[in-house]
């Protein structure tokens, strides 16, 4: 018996079947995926992130925080919500320090929704949950929170406002870095920093100086590991954030003369032993150079810089002449404006037309003006082994010394003199036992309104240390400080001493070793 | 007939996949769920860890403990110098302390450090 084809109700309950079983399969095959391959979009295992980028954290070369953003909440309420609006406002006042007064007339008035405290603390916001008030709104936002002042002038700071963009100092210069979540590692060591100011505010106060400041540099990286500036708070132009050594311009005075004494020992136009006279002054056109305290008649070029004889290094200077001059000091950056990481920077100002007599001056730090951060780089380019470098307010790796500006040999005896000056010269304030310290004082006369006052001065030190391999650059500076008499208030007595405090407070944390004291330069050296 | 089995067959089967398909689709609700409240937890947690950092670094900041040193323990500030290195130091079977210049070794204080405080053990 032939078999009965289906019928068409028959082909159509296959056809559903089917289809059925399809849909089935793929539902099951769907389900081995999901319980089984752990498949789909849906990921379960990720953490969800906060989908808001916070701006990054700053630390310090040791992972020290210096910025953070922390959560707070602006505070809204509803004052139709309130039962009482008296009891509410005083409570909301005294829970968040808000003015009573204003939040009164605020709840009385139309609005409906009120601010009632911006940028308050979880702690805070507890304290207002405390009161049970109905139609209180928290709107959580973020605030920039610096637990230390102690860098403030670099750090720099934000606008207030939650997610603000950086204004002043780091925060400003890798704002673009901060604000993609990005953390930035600084050079800074706060044990350092700190250090340094406590030693400016206390030598600040002790000799009275309108200002002072500090700079603490790695000569082979251009790490600067400390900066700061210490202003008199009974000024009238008082401005705690000011960055004196990135920002303002100093006719810095004799520490200058290490430059024209590196070039003319560059250039071999002097030995430490050659003899220039100096007792009756220098005359030079219509002025005569003579120096503040009364010098031998025929000094030595060590004993030039040692005793810091304007008259004999405006001679030096003038051996090398103002074309030579101008280009040597154009190589070591002190005639354009120096770049780091932070806005804060200022064009040096030299004379347009640079002739004998500007020669003479720049020799000995008058009639050209740097920011102090340019000077220690300078400096440290004279004593590292005469190799450029860049400063920098980041953490770096390794030598980053760039190139070769004065040779090696012209840089180790630079090295030589600058002890020299420590433990012959003006510098003996400085010398701290175990750390052979070099360096050179600046006692400069300010000018104001185109005169130099002659009790006005700003006084100055660049120490190096450990003079026979340099590693650390100090450079601290006094504005108007004031001695028992004139000659107390020179570098030598204020700014030397500042010096070497410091280095006794650092050379620790930094883990310098203790070696034994460098050969004295004299005959044979030169 | 076997279009009626069939037919029973695909019926209960339909039944227990939408059971399961139910049973995992609530597991999945219920671990989001905790998922969401673990991860609130830890962006709580987070952000407690991050107010308390602040805070610590505020309080460990050294002119707030050199100002409670002075207060509290009467301790003055005064500057550690080393006076060796590592380097420095004997080593085993070693005795440099013998010689002349470490006997004989002496310190000049600057006069502007005054406050410099020193230990020196006798080693001889």
């Amino acid at each position: 018996m032939a078999a009965k084809p289906p019928t068409t109700i028959q082909r159509r309950i296959v056809v559903a079947a089917g289809i059925c079983v399809l849909a089935f399969t793929i539902i099951g095959l769907r389900l081995v995926d999901l319980a089984l391959l752990k498949g789909g979009p849906a990921n379960v295992g990720v953490i969800a992130q906060n989908s808001t980028v916070v701006r990054a954290d700053i630390v310090d070369r040791n992972g020290r925080l210096l910025a953070r953003d922390l959560p707070v909440y602006d505070l809204y309420a509803r004052p139709q919500d309130f039962w009482n609006k008296a009891d509410a406002a005083r409570g909301l006042s005294q829970a968040t320090g808000a003015d009573e007064t204003r939040l009164a007339r605020a709840f009385a008035g139309k609005h409906n929704y009120v601010l009632v405290a911006s940028q308050i603390t979880p702690e805070t916001r507890d304290k207002v949950m405390h009161l049970g008030l109905p139609g209180m709104e928290f709107q959580p936002s973020t605030k920039r929170f610096y637990p230390e002042g102690d860098a403030s002038q670099v750090i720099g700071m934000t606008q207030a406002v939650s997610g603000g963009h950086g204004i002043a100092g780091i925060e400003k210069g890798l704002n673009a870095q901060l604000a993609a979540g990005k953390q930035a590692r600084l050079s800074l060591d706060m044990r350092v920093q700190y250090a340094l100011l406590h030693s400016l505010e206390a030598t600040r106060e002790k000799y009275s100086a309108k200002s002072a400041g500090g700079i603490v540099l790695n000569v082979n990286t251009g790490e600067i590991l400390a900066m700061a500036s210490q202003q008199d708070p009974k000024r009238a132009d008082y401005n705690p954030l000011r960055n004196i050594m990135a920002a303002d311009d100093y006719e810095l005075g004799s520490v200058f003369k290490i430059f024209a004494f590196a070039l003319a020992l560059e250039d071999h136009r002097i030995t430490f032993d050659t003899t220039f006279p100096v007792g009756s002054g220098f005359k030079i056109g219509k002025f005569t150079i003579h120096d503040a305290e009364h010098m031998p008649a025929v000094m030595a070029a060590k004993d030039i810089l040692a005793e810091s004889s304007n008259a004999g290094t405006a001679q030096i200077a003038l051996l090398s002449g103002p074309d030579r001059q101008r280009a040597w000091l154009q190589s070591l950056g002190l005639l354009s404006s120096v770049r780091a990481e932070i806005p804060e920077r200022a064009r040096p100002l030299y004379p347009s037309n640079w002739g004998q007599v500007e020669t003479a001056t720049i020799g000995f730090g008058h009639g050209i003006s740097v920011t102090p951060l340019a000077f220690a780089t300078a400096a440290a380019t004279i004593v590292n082994g005469g190799r450029r470098i860049q400063p920098t307010f980041l953490k770096q790796d390794g030598d980053r010394r760039g190139d070769q500006v004065l040779k090696p040999e012209t840089s180790l005896k630079m090295r030589e003199l600058l002890r020299y000056v420590v433990t012959n010269g003006t510098g003996k304030l400085a010398d701290i036992p175990g750390y052979d310290v070099g360096g050179k004082t600046g006692s400069a006369q300010k000018n104001q309104h185109g005169r130099y006052i002659e009790h006005k001065l700003l006084t100055s030190f660049c120490a190096v240390f450990p003079v026979d391999n340099p590693r650390y650059l100090v450079f601290v500076m006094l504005d108007e400080p004031h001695g028992e008499s004139a000659v107390m208030a020179l570098a030598g007595h204020t700014a030397a001493p500042l010096a070497g405090d410091v280095i006794a407070h650092i050379a620790p944390m930094l883990e310098m070793p203790t070696s034994a004291a460098v050969p004295i330069p004299g005959k044979g050296n030169s | 007939m076997i279009a009626r089995v069939l037919n029973f067959f695909f019926v209960g089967l339909a039944a227990l996949s939408c059971l399961a398909l139910y049973r995992v689709s609530e597991h999945t609700r219920v671990a989001n769920m905790e998922l969401s409240s673990v991860n609130r937890q830890i962006i709580q947690e987070k952000s407690t860890m991050n107010v308390l950092q602040a805070e610590w670094q505020r309080v460990a900041n050294p002119g707030r403990i050199q100002k409670l040193a002075q207060s509290y323990l009467g301790m003055d500030d005064a500057p550690v110098m080393e006076l060796s290195s590592f380097e420095m130091l004997p080593r085993r079977g070693e005795n440099p302390l013998d010689s002349n210049p470490v006997q004989n070794a002496s310190i000049t204080m600057p006069s502007g450090n005054a406050n410099l405080h020193f230990v020196v053990a006798n080693r001889n």
